[in-house]
């Protein structure tokens, strides 16, 4: 065994441990120090212990956000009224809203990609303008965003097309771009014509890597959000972060924040497995 | 299936290199390619044989010059010419047999086949052809349902051969489409596209650079050669008129033959137009 040998292969034991391996490091340590911190100072706040998160998580999961009316009686409701009313079910689905229509948003993005592929007179209006744009960071705009299109749902959704969609653009244009010519070639000389070769040759070869761009580029697009959502927002799982922190409730972030995680990850499997169901020639390829 | 003849007339081709102005690849190439012709186009590597198909296919336009197929001259390929390259001949996304009925489909029902009420009467009747093209070209009605890649190489030139033959274009164009296979597997495709040729009677220019392959196949050969009195690394075409060679001919015929191309493809001085060589006729 060794680290440093190309050809040394850890075996299945031995892979599934050291996969293992630095999750349960990284577990052991927090709550090692955690305990530790709580042994000196019962009030901690800043390591919050399993108890206390999972309380809190609780809690978030079945009681009202502490800005929000609450009802008379809502103990005694059924529990899918009382995780609907929750801070935690509000939160994702505000964030699940503005995360599904940016990913719609996505679409416009592949077409015009694919036509500056494809369509010469196109690729020369568009290409040279959105490499310039691909360059822009995105935050560095939040303010003029905000300025021209309010505080409100429009200026969040801005800063993700803003931020995502050049980065989309290009990347179908080269993915377009990197289809061999003998396809196109071939294709006519089948009789297919410009919107035929464009929607049913190349259009069908590139997306399961579009989608696979897509799930590589779900980070930025919450990174966005997150962004536009601490600014400026009433709801949704990052303003819940953003207010927390004034209070130092770490007990609900860091659930919060393991939370985001679990629902991009799944958002992430689920892309991947609608891909390998949809383009079975992708993954054998 | 019907053929079409071609006409080269005269076609210069130039091509720009970075910082050193223009290239010519292929030098005054006058042709003329019969109705049911079975025409080799050989010569080393980068004398321009592709660019001379992509010519013909209305891929390129000539710098000079004019192409003509069965009279007319071409700004994009078309149905006019099949095509069969080395490589990227199959559409990855579509199964074999979706892979043959595309161009069936494509042609009667434009590029959104889903909308048409009648789509699913004719897609029985285009699959059952394709089925026929690719028995016929050797494959079984199993590999139909599979994937470019789960195919061996000669069986998915088998598959393109078939694509193509369906469409049943009056001129069939192959770009070093067996040089990618094994020895034995490239015999039998050069058997089954003889075969298939002397049946559909369709115009075949064969791009190779195996020569043994070009003497066998053709009814004529057309060597690319450099054209030493012109442009460095410029092509001219000689045009070589062989005797009907087959692959079960006299040994010793065939490698005079196969001397007298390569010798053909060396460099010379002398013309930028096509000659023909009288030896054989």
């Amino acid at each position: 065994m060794s680290f440093f040998h190309i050809h040394s292969h850890p075996g299945r034991a031995a892979g599934l441990i050291l996969s293992w391996f630095l999750f349960a490091a990284g577990i052991v340590c927090y709550f090692y120090v955690a305990q530790a911190r709580h042994r000196d100072n019962p009030d901690d706040r800043v390591m919050p212990t399993v108890t206390q998160m999972v309380r809190a998580f609780q809690d978030a999961g079945l009681k009202p956000a502490e800005d929000q009316e609450v009802q008379e009686g809502a103990e005694s409701q059924p529990l899918i009224t009382r995780i609907r009313a929750s801070m935690l079910w509000k939160d994702t689905m505000a964030t699940t809203r503005r995360f599904l229509i940016s990913i719609a948003l996505l679409f416009p993005a592949v077409v015009l990609g694919l036509h500056m592929a494809m369509f010469p007179y196109i690729g020369a209006l568009f290409l040279r303008f959105f490499q310039f744009f691909d360059k822009i960071v995105a935050l560095s705009l939040l303010p003029i965003i905000f300025i021209a299109f309010g505080i409100d749902e429009l200026s969040k959704i801005m800063l993700i097309v803003i931020g995502v969609t050049p980065t989309i653009i290009l990347d179908t244009f080269n993915l377009s771009k990197g289809v061999p010519r003998e396809q196109i070639v071939k294709a006519f000389t089948l009789g297919a014509g410009d919107f035929a070769i464009t929607y049913r040759i190349i259009f069908k070869q590139i997306l399961p890597r579009i989608l696979n761009s897509i799930r590589l580029n779900l980070k930025a697009i919450m990174l966005f959000l997150f962004a536009g959502e601490m600014i400026a927002s009433n709801d949704g799982l990052a303003y819940r972060i953003a207010l927390l922190r004034r209070h130092m409730g770490m007990d609900t972030i860091i659930p919060y924040v393991l939370w985001v995680a679990l629902l991009l990850f799944l958002v992430d499997l689920g892309m991947n497995t609608l891909n390998r169901k949809l383009h079975p020639w992708f993954q054998e390829t | 299936m019907g053929s079409a003849s071609i006409q080269i007339h005269d076609v210069h081709v130039d091509y720009p290199v970075e910082g050193r102005g223009m290239r010519r690849i292929l030098s005054g190439i006058d042709l003329k390619i019969e109705k049911g012709e079975f025409v080799s186009i050989v010569g080393q590597t980068g004398c321009g044989k592709s660019t001379l198909l992509r010519l013909i296919l209305g891929e390129e336009t000539p710098t000079r010059g004019r192409v003509l197929v069965d009279g007319w001259e071409r700004h994009q390929p078309d149905l006019t010419c099949g095509y069969v390259p080395q490589r990227y001949s199959l559409f990855p996304d579509k199964t074999v047999l979706d892979n043959v009925t595309f161009g069936l489909e494509v042609t009667e029902f434009g590029p959104f086949s889903l909308l048409h009420s009648a789509r699913r009467k004719r897609m029985r009747q285009f699959r059952e052809e394709a089925l026929r093209y690719l028995r016929h070209t050797g494959l079984q009605e199993a590999d139909a349902r599979k994937y470019p890649h789960q195919l061996s190489g000669g069986m998915q030139q088998r598959v393109a051969i078939a694509q193509a033959l369906i469409m049943k274009p009056p001129v069939l164009l192959m770009d070093e489409a067996f040089s990618a296979l094994d020895p034995g597997t490239r015999a039998g495709m050069q058997r089954l596209i003889k075969e298939l040729w002397r049946e559909s009677g369709t115009t075949i220019v064969f791009v190779t650079h195996h020569t043994r392959e070009a003497v066998c196949l053709a009814t004529r050969i057309v060597a690319l050669a450099e054209d030493s009195a012109g442009e460095l690394g410029s092509s001219v075409a000689l045009d070589l008129s062989v005797p009907h060679l087959d692959f079960d001919s006299d040994e010793e015929a065939i490698r005079c033959l196969i001397r007298e191309v390569e010798s053909a493809t060396l460099p010379r001085a002398g013309s930028a137009r096509a000659r023909t060589t009288p030896a054989y006729n």
